[in-house]
């Protein structure tokens, strides 16, 4: 058991490097903004480092070759599965960077540390999906929850951060303890906390064994927790409600997008489809989080907690996708989440350049004729929430399309026939707040934006470039998909 | 070794149970100090002799520590000697006392008794934590740091200003 036994020598190869080296690159990131800090306070400064080394770290991912899979016992895995959902993630960092800038602009506190927290949460979230042992995710895991209690926390001015910060913490506390005490059962039955062994030990048997059962049963608490899907959804609405509107975003795209790729190549190196137990948990955990989200999503008369509810519906589309496995549904899984980052960024993007220094705006009010005072601004807005929806043309469709695809073939008959039922109660809402845009209003009394036009420029941009992704993939998804596999089976 | 597990073991779970029952912090923080000393036997019997102390250095201590800043909190001048007299008095302190001093007999008993120490054969030293720190999972220790660094970044921004408004429930209560 001991590792002394056989002295080990750890030797990381030349390729090795290669590939942490973009974890190296936010690290320093992270640090290097700390000292510009240190010398003075320069929010644009910092905005520029943030962006360009997200950029960099991309770029770097993108070009640099390197082997098709590399592996640095025992923690971490880069294949073309762990590599194309760290770049998604980069890319979508980058995006909330760019938002951001215009919207803490407006604001009074301090808002250098922002960028260190959205850095190392960045950080966290790609350790996630490269982690093949319990120890990275762990700690990946919590670089993500401990900077997003704080990022959460962010605008101590506003009513309602504290608390949506305490419930996020103590909740992600609450579920990190079950998780660990879930690895330590997992430990106790294999003997080991990698994935591959823990596999090997399960191999021969057709029933899990029962201490196996609850280990993965409080692995899975915690997981849900932080996917927010139905039985460990109720901190969701108050957090994205409280939480500043980038901060919103990514809690909805990097935190959950990395946990379910981590939940995907865990659940396929367990080979977790063999076991009847684990899929019925499955199945009604994503029949609950599509049921519940939706029905409760149609009650709510705010914005963001509208999108709060849908997420957790989206979620149990996703859980779909992942149940029906296979190649497919692994495909569909990495496509679907494509779509919804883009959308799902884009959405808030559009609430963060309408908020004022304020609040943010999120009530039906602050939309009520959005097509008469800011035509473009409430066409992109509709163009995502259809996406939402799953309208035909937008990525969110095709997303949609290709995980009853999945599900059709993996014979999920049930859940593909819940999902169709849902995406057609998710577009009543998402139409009702389209109707509330396009209704006619007379000018109303509105704070003008103080801030320079060239602050909202880099916004629009975002924007424009996140709808043009979303028409692009709606419409030619056959590139997106060709890449996903080309990358996935390599 | 097996009773010395066991009694530190339900010694772990009594205090516990009596830290989360207790209403004052004070009395909470006495029988957690003795919730860790008795993990810190748990895991000495069980063959971690270098966790048992980290247990003890880092945790125990930290409540001592969290302890004096209770204390300077509260900002106690005139009256903080009766104060002090008061949470401690006899009767709070004989719980954690009691419970204390059957650890301590159980450690005296462990060093003198000549006892092979723990329940496994093989005791992990020190030197066996550091070289798998160190070695496989120094990854893993780089991450820690940064972990620590997101935690204190985001404590030094959010304890930085002090905020009026706690809780919308508490609202009308402060007025």
């Amino acid at each position: 058991m001991l590792f002394l036994s056989e002295r080990k020598e750890v030797v990381m190869s030349r390729e090795d490097l290669l590939n942490i080296v973009p974890l190296f690159i936010l690290t320093s990131a992270a640090i290097l903004i700390l000292f510009s800090i240190a010398i003075k306070r320069n929010h644009k400064v910092i905005y520029v480092i943030t962006a360009l080394s997200l950029l960099a770290d991309f770029i770097f991912l993108v070009t640099v070759d390197t082997p098709a899979k590399g592996i640095i016992e025992p923690l971490f895995i880069f294949d073309g599965f762990g590599k194309f959902n760290f770049g998604l993630i980069l890319i979508t960092a980058l995006a909330l960077t760019m938002l951001s800038y215009a919207y803490f602009e407006q604001r009074e506190e301090r808002k250098e540390e922002y960028y260190i927290l959205l850095i190392l949460a960045t950080l966290g979230a790609c350790t996630l999906v490269i982690s093949k042992h319990f120890v990275s995710l762990f700690l990946g895991l919590e670089i993500l929850s401990v900077s997003l209690y704080s990022m959460i926390a962010y605008l101590r001015k506003r009513k309602r951060s504290d608390e949506a910060g305490i419930k996020y913490l103590i909740m992600a506390a609450f579920s990190s303890a079950f998780m660990l005490f879930g690895m330590a059962l997992i430990y106790y039955t294999t003997g080991s906390m990698e994935f591959g062994a823990i596999a090997s030990y399960l191999a021969p048997f057709s029933k899990l064994p029962l201490l196996m059962i609850a280990g993965l049963g409080f692995l899975l608490i915690g997981i849900g927790f932080k996917l927010g899907v139905v039985p460990f959804h109720m901190w969701i609405a108050d957090v994205y409600e409280g939480a500043p509107l980038p901060v919103t975003s990514f809690i909805a795209t990097v935190s959950k997008g990395g946990i379910v790729i981590l939940l995907v190549r865990f659940f396929l190196q367990i080979n977790g489809h063999q076991y009847t137990s684990l899929v019925v948990i499955f199945s009604v955990v994503a029949i609950a989080s599509m049921f519940i989200g939706n029905l409760l999503a149609l009650q709510q008369q705010n914005i963001k907690r509208i999108l709060a509810y849908s997420s957790i519906s989206h979620m149990g589309y996703i859980l779909v996708a992942f149940l029906a496995g296979g190649s497919l549904g692994i495909e569909a899984v990495a496509f679907y989440l494509v779509a919804y980052f883009i959308t799902t960024v884009g959405a808030f993007g559009i609430l963060t350049t309408l908020s004022d220094s304020q609040r943010d705006a999120e009530l039906f009010d602050d939309v009520r004729g959005l097509f008469w005072r800011r035509p473009w601004t409430a066409a992109i807005f509709s163009a995502m929430l259809l996406s939402l929806a799953g309208v035909p043309l937008t990525a969110g469709f095709v997303g949609e399309f290709y995980i009853v695809a999945a599900g059709v073939q993996g014979n999920m008959w049930l859940l593909v026939i819940i999902l169709v039922i849902n995406s057609a109660i998710g577009l009543f809402y998402y139409i009702r707040i389209i109707s509330i845009m396009s209704e006619k209003q007379e000018a109303i009394d509105r704070p003008e934006v103080t801030l320079k036009p060239s602050v909202y420029f880099i916004s629009g941009i975002t924007i424009a470039a996140l709808v043009i992704a979303l028409f692009w993939v709606g419409i030619f998804p056959d590139r997106l998909m060709t890449l996903i596999r080309f990358l996935i089976f390599s | 070794m097996a009773i010395i597990f066991y009694m530190a073991s339900a010694i772990a779970v009594i205090a516990t149970v009596m830290v989360i029952t207790r209403h004052n912090l004070v009395h909470a923080l006495l029988y957690l100090v003795v919730s860790f000393l008795a993990v810190a036997i748990v895991f000495y019997v069980l063959g971690a002799p270098f966790i048992a102390v980290l247990e003890i250095i880092i945790y125990a201590g930290a409540i001592v520590v969290l302890l004096i800043f209770v204390i300077m909190m509260l900002n106690l001048r005139q009256e903080s000697v009766a104060q002090e007299k008061q949470w401690f008095s006899g009767k709070i302190i004989i719980g954690p006392l009691i419970l204390a001093s059957i650890l301590l007999v159980e450690m005296l008993y462990i060093l003198t008794s000549g006892e092979p120490a723990g329940l496994s054969e093989n005791m992990i030293e020190a030197k066996a934590v550091g070289m798998s720190l160190y070695g496989p999972y120094v990854l893993g220790v780089e991450l820690s740091g940064i972990l620590l660094m997101s935690g204190i970044v985001g404590a030094y921004h959010l304890g930085r200003q002090k905020k009026k408004v706690t809780h919308r429930f508490l609202e009308k209560k402060e007025e």
